[in-house]
């Protein structure tokens, strides 16, 4: 059944149970991608899934349950199963939802409509084709993927909320696999907007070219050196480390940044900007998880704390309010914190001048393993990089396979120079990171 | 748990529930129908795959029961396939009119032409061999907290230094069919249950963390042979350990790996690489070297997705081949590759039941099952003892690789130094990288103590379970990155 339909019968079930406060939050996606191997279309698929979660109050507590199967049977089974789940929760903190009526920043941008599949056929596979022509080193393993993503989040509750967003997004992924005839290496490359304007020889010979240049190379030697993180790297790092912000996991003990509001937490260079609207994330969202409204803001402004983030319940907690960064990583989760376009704002040196800066150390192109090599409580991370050696403030060898190790906590401190170069390296979810290249003081390397 | 008056279910009644469920998802007849449909246009091949699948977390953290999660995900997909192309379509919409519209999207989409080949479907009864006895669907939250708490408790109680716990019991009643134009109309169940808790530390200000989370495709009876409050102590002991270790230095030496989780290091450094995805796409290293020495000859390394209850175990993978016992290496010398069929047709190959997705909405692919370097000769104080100067690892993280080329990492989360053949002081903040055709021929020695660990494998068609394993095994040379 339609999700308008299903809506009204848990409505309704809710209202007989005798249920004051409730909500539904409906997500849905639907998606075309074609991949290009060799040169045919080897993959094609168009999927679309998406479910309803509803969540009460019952004494106190908040209980959630969700289905993908809008029926009848369901409506009614998970009013039950969330009135249920409530009855053995613990902990204390208040719950809350959000009241209707509030003032919400309007989205600037259009929605711009999914390519038709012939279309997006057709256009992977000259991409496709421009690829293996880059470079006659390009080689088996190669692909080109093109995607066209929308989605729609509903929000409506029993205090008057009500809240729609539907979003798109298309994109060209090129993945270049190079060989020298010995060795092999490969680089992604993703672009996103309207995939007829994409500029595809410039993404291909991006993906080539560091391809290309990924080839050969050793592992640095061991040492402690000024190391430049470029744009990529340093994205990932914040994207690892993000949860250092969350104010819940603060409250918690699992992270150091309780009560540092206010506080020098990083060295004076360092600003870091969340912003729900930034105009490289198509996915722009004026309202969060629980239905508040978002704005920008600076999380860490010159060094100093200026905010954790926060939902409803964290903001309750610690006095404050809301942030606007409810967030579920998928409509039947939990509602958790999480930032928007999160970035460190760009400084005033060129990367080349940080280079210059930086005389004799390493520069990291790419991070591998961040999910495993990072711990996002105790900010260590010791990760497989890859990228250049710095001499005499020039990038010089390839290096790879090494790992480079600190604390993010004490990174943040040891910044000493942000240059101008911003990228929001892969703007396709709600939540995405970016930064410039950076310079880091004092990190240990572990190679050859 | 143990004293549960919950209804037993035997073996045959779970058939016949696996049997039941199955007609009640979607009928022979309806299925034939959405296969013509979908292989209207000249599809040599066509399948169609359903899951219905109900998760249920209980989430605890300031020793509260926090959250509770409860969802039903259930849709289908469609694939066909003509030559090397394949389509892939998905829906939520279960309806007959839903699912033949799917079928038709997938029809269209591979191409112009006429019906190929003709359907008919022959049920197929599967042997599970994965029985369950207390399907955790069937018990109150109330046993499920308890559970949870035991284990919960047992990590905050462990030791003053623990300043946080959180506690994940998560159950996964996952029930798919398969019904494809091979004739395969099947259906299984597979249920699975597993225990995360993960604890802070803190030590003279400086925090860490321990984490012990196992699992099985077993019901709750699981915690019968796993005491729920041994898994917080594990948890909990190397979180404290590790609070007072100073960093992992860093430099090339040799390190011994212990058993269990310690075999990710197979999975990531190899594993991935025999998974057709890479091998029949010219993403991997390992192409082309069937019989070939790709490792010492101490290394044999086995997928086995038969294991009986193992927690990557499965009894019909979902393009509904049956789970087998595939022998990878053996002696180092390469015997096989894990494929699902369309990596099959581009390689020559014949599908090893290795295909696998998270569910309808991704499309599958190879993967592993439960993968382990098997049982070698020499003893774990034999292994230490060798060593003049190196790392022992006890406990791993997870790690990643780049199957092109084959450059791997991995995380060691509690390991130790090992000074003249004696274990020595905690290390913190260490991980190892390296290349996988290297490493495999730098394991010098192989112990006897096999065991497995349990783990998440997220890869393009999803985060699937899978079991790691190995005995301790000596790597005699490896980067290890520290400070």
């Amino acid at each position: 059944m339609e999700y308008l339909a299903f809506k009204d019968l848990v409505i309704a079930k809710a209202q007989e149970m005798g249920l004051a406060e409730y909500e539904i939050y409906y997500q849905s996606n639907s998606g075309i991608m074609a991949n290009a191997f060799g040169h045919e279309i080897d993959q094609f698929s168009a999927n679309s899934d998406g479910g309803v979660c509803f969540r009460c109050i019952v004494k106190g507590k908040m209980g959630y349950a969700s289905t993908e199967e809008l029926s009848p049977e369901q409506a009614a089974s998970i009013v039950e199963k969330a009135m249920d789940n409530a009855s053995v929760l613990e902990a204390e903190e208040p719950v809350f939802l959000v009241s209707g009526g509030q003032a919400y920043t309007p989205i600037q941008r259009e929605n711009p409509s999914i390519p038709l599949a012939q279309d997006l056929v057709q256009r992977v596979l000259q991409v496709q084709g421009m690829l293996y022509a880059t470079d006659p080193a390009v080689t088996e393993g190669s692909i080109t993927r093109g995607i066209g993503l929308q989605g729609r989040i509903a929000i409506c509750n029993s205090k008057g909320l009500d809240l729609d967003r539907e979003y798109t997004t298309n994109a060209i992924m090129v993945g270049a696999v190079v060989t020298d005839g010995t060795d092999k290496a490969n680089d992604y490359q993703l672009e996103i907007g309207d995939i007829a304007q994409i500029d595809a020889q410039a993404l291909t010979r991006k993906a080539t070219g560091i391809a290309l240049s990924k080839l050969g190379g050793e592992p640095a030697p061991t040492g402690v050196y000024p190391v430049v993180f470029d744009p990529e790297a340093m994205s990932d790092l914040l994207d690892t480390f993000s949860g250092i912000f969350d104010g819940e996991a603060a409250q918690k003990g699992l992270s150091k940044l309780k009560g540092q509001e206010g506080n020098t937490i990083a060295s004076d260079v360092v600003t870091v900007i969340d912003d729900p609207f930034h105009p490289e994330n198509p996915m722009s969202m004026s309202f969060d998880a629980e239905g508040s409204p978002t704005y920008r803001k600076n999380v860490v402004e010159k060094g100093v704390l200026k905010t954790l983030l926060h939902n409803l319940q964290s903001a309750n907690m610690a006095g404050v309010a809301t942030t606007g960064n409810a967030y579920k990583g998928k409509y039947d989760s939990p509602v958790g914190i999480n930032p928007f376009t999160m970035h460190i704002a760009p400084g005033e040196w060129t990367e080349e001048q940080l280079l210059e800066k930086a005389g004799n150390g390493v520069y990291i192109r790419s991070l591998s393993g961040l999910h495993a090599g990072a711990n996002a409580i105790t900010g260590d991370f010791s990760l497989q990089s890859e990228g250049y050696m710095i001499e005499n403030g020039q990038k010089t060898t390839h290096v790879n396979g090494f790992t480079v190790a600190g604390n993010f906590y004490d990174l943040l401190k040891n910044i000493t120079a942000v240059a101008n170069n911003l990228t929001i390296p892969s703007p396709t979810g709600i939540t995405t990171y970016g930064s410039p290249s950076v310079l880091v003081e004092n990190l240990s390397v572990a190679g050859k | 748990m143990r004293k549960s008056n919950l209804h037993f279910c035997g073996y045959n009644d779970t058939i016949n529930k696996i049997m039941k469920r199955g007609m009640d998802m979607l009928s022979k007849e309806l299925c034939e129908k959405v296969l013509e449909v979908a292989a209207s246009t000249g599809a040599d091949y066509a399948e169609i795959y359903a899951n219905r699948t109900v998760h249920h977390t209980i989430h605890m953290i300031a020793s509260k029961v926090d959250a509770v999660k409860d969802s039903v995900i259930a849709g289908v997909g469609i694939r066909v396939f003509k030559g090397l192309r394949s389509v892939n379509t998905s829906t939520v919409d279960t309806s007959e009119a839903g699912l033949i519209r799917c079928a038709q999207q997938a029809a269209e989409a591979l191409g112009q032409g006429t019906a190929q080949i003709d359907i008919h479907l022959t049920p197929m009864t599967i042997r599970d061999i994965h029985p369950v006895r207390q399907i955790p669907a069937q018990m109150a939250n109330a046993e499920k907290v308890a559970v949870l708490k035991e284990a919960y408790f047992a990590a905050k109680e462990h030791d003053s230094a623990i300043t946080q716990v959180t506690g994940t019991l998560v159950d996964v009643d996952h029930n798919i069919l398969v019904a494809n134009s091979e004739g395969v109309y099947a259906q299984d169940r597979q249920i699975r249950t597993r225990m995360a808790i993960s604890a802070v530390a803190e030590m003279g200000g400086e925090t860490q963390t321990g984490s012990h989370a196992p699992g099985s495709r077993k019901g709750m009876e699981m915690f019968e042979e796993i005491q729920p409050a041994s898994i917080g102590i594990h948890a909990a002991k190397q979180a404290v350990v590790m609070a007072g270790a100073g960093y992992c230095p860093a430099g090339v030496m040799p390190v011994a790996i212990d058993n269990g989780f310690g075999g990710v290091i197979f999975h990531e450094a190899c594993g991935h690489s025999l998974e057709s995805s890479s091998v029949a796409f010219g993403r991997s290293q390992f192409a082309d070297k069937l019989g070939q020495q790709i490792a010492s000859s101490k290394v044999t390394a086995i997928d086995d997705g038969t294991i009986p209850n193992a927690w990557g175990s499965i009894n019909i993978d979902d393009e509904g081949t049956p789970g087998r016992r595939n022998v990878l290496i053996e002696n180092g010398v390469l015997k096989g590759y894990m494929i699902d069929k369309m990596g099959g047709r581009r390689m020559g190959m014949a599908a090893t039941g290795n295909c696998r997705r998270q569910e309808y909405s991704f499309a599958p692919t190879s993967r592993m099952t439960n993968t382990y370097i098997a049982a070698g000769t020499d003893s774990r104080e034999d292994i230490i003892s060798s060593m003049e100067y190196g790392l022992y690892a006890k406990q791993m993280g997870g790690g990643s690789v780049n199957p092109v080329t084959g450059q791997f990492n991995f995380a060691v989360t509690e390991g130790y130094m090992v000074r003249n053949g004696k274990i020595c002081e905690p290390v913190r903040g260490a991980s190892l990288v390296g290349k996988g055709s290297d490493v495999l021929m730098d394991i010098d020695m192989v112990s006897s103590d096999l065991a497995m660990g349990q783990g998440m494998c997220g890869s393009s068609s999803g985060s699937i379970p899978t079991n790691v394993g190995q005995p301790m095994i000596r790597v005699s040379s490896i980067t290890v990155g520290g400070r």
